[in-house]
């Protein structure tokens, strides 16, 4: 049975895990979807009431019956490198490749429609309280008024984009950033605007599950920090990440966010407070892990490499959740 | 007609960044010239921020 991994070439972080499949003896199939029909080839078929499909790329061919797990990781746009590439193109190939990967009983890592819900922010938020998880007071309006009331009950606020997309035209990039005291709200009119109320954090935590395992790392907002350096994509540290353990109440949280969302993978983002409170901020299902595990020595990899090398179903019957996790 | 989120964007860094590996069909990998998998190069992935968690991406906002 094998491990297909849909990636892009230059994804050193996917190498990490390639490696570990490799180190047990998993038979791995790794490609591109922007690659199909210029390097990636896909059939199927529907007869007598059956279906098989193949893949192949590399020389490699690979019996869509046979994948144990797809680790869908960061794949390109599906046909964007064919030799006459349209949106039609993309549109036909991206049906026919995760149309057709819907027949396997493979698990997946995550799911397409599970990681399509759960790349939307706001539904994050809703979800994490659901959870159990601590969120920070948030607002989402187009609504100056309402953003002023927002102001003047919190007072200290950041903003933050609501789909965590940067814009593209021209390239800008958004960080989390403070709202000064005095901020004119008149421009909310004019885009939904994302207004949460600043945590007075003392550490930043990611924690990445990897089903049921969870590995938190933490690192720690410098003493002389400027407390505008809100975001810690951005702000200047040297401290590097260091393993922390996850306080009961959040690995339960966490693990209910998992289940609820049918994610097999997420990396969390917490800010952890003066009274050691970890806040939900978000949860990117499929978030970087390389720079973590680097800095603490967390076998995030040779986790991921386990679940997707794992036989079967999870324990609970289920083929794409967590093992652990329910459906 | 801006709206409010935007002004607090910046310049995205465009960074371009030469990586020293190449794909390894083969391997399946990343290979460095000297034939060693970069993935174990821990010093090159933390100097080339590959691995790390970016904003601004284009294709991938999750990270």
């Amino acid at each position: 049975m094998t491990v297909l991994i849909l990636t892009s070439e230059e994804d050193v972080t996917a190498d990490m895990v390639v490696l570990r499949l490799a180190e047990a003896g998993v038979p791995v199939v790794r490609l591109d979807p922007a690659d199909l029909t210029d390097g990636v080839a896909l059939s199927g078929e529907y007869t007598l009431g059956d279906r098989h499909g193949h893949l192949s790329v590399g020389g490699r061919l690979v019996d869509m019956d046979g994948l144990r797990s797809i680790w869908v990781r960061r794949p390109g746009e599906a046909a964007t490198r064919a030799a006459q590439p349209s949106a039609w193109l993309t549109e036909e190939s991206t049906q026919a490749l995760y149309g057709m990967l819907r027949w396997t009983d493979a698990r997946w890592m995550n799911h397409p429609d599970a990681a399509r819900r759960a790349r939307n922010k706001p539904w994050q938020l809703h979800h994490a309280q659901r959870s159990g998880l601590a969120v920070p007071a948030t607002l989402i309006t187009t609504f100056p008024q309402r953003a002023r009331e927002f102001a003047a009950r919190y007072r200290d606020l950041v903003v933050k984009p609501v789909s965590g997309a940067h814009p593209q035209e021209p390239p800008r990039a958004v960080p989390t950033s403070r709202v000064a005291p005095d901020a004119d709200f008149t421009a909310v009119a004019f885009g939904p605007t994302l207004l949460q109320q600043r945590v007075l954090k003392r550490a930043d935590i990611r924690l990445t599950a990897v089903g049921d395992t969870l590995l938190a790392a933490r690192k720690p907002v410098a003493p002389d920090a400027h407390p505008d350096d809100v975001d810690v994509r951005f702000a200047p540290s040297m401290s590097p990440w260091v393993p922390v353990e996850v306080p009961p109440r959040v690995a339960d949280g966490v693990l209910r966010y998992l289940r609820g969302a049918e994610l097999a993978y997420g990396a969390f983002d917490f800010a952890q407070d003066m009274d050691g409170v970890w806040w939900f901020l978000e949860c990117n299902q499929s978030g970087q892990f390389g720079f973590v595990e680097m800095d603490t020595g967390q076998p995030i990899a040779a986790t991921i490499a386990r679940w997707l090398a794992a036989d079967g179903v999870s324990k609970d019957g289920c083929a794409n959740a967590a093992p652990g996790a329910g459906c | 007609m801006q709206p409010f989120t935007l002004n607090y964007a910046r310049p995205a860094v465009q960074l371009e960044v030469t990586v020293p590996y190449a794909y390894d069909s083969g391997l399946q990998l990343n290979v460095l010239p000297d034939g060693r998998i970069a993935a174990t190069d821990h010093a090159t992935l933390r100097a080339l921020g590959t691995t790390t968690s970016t904003a601004g991406s284009k294709t991938h906002f999750d990270d």
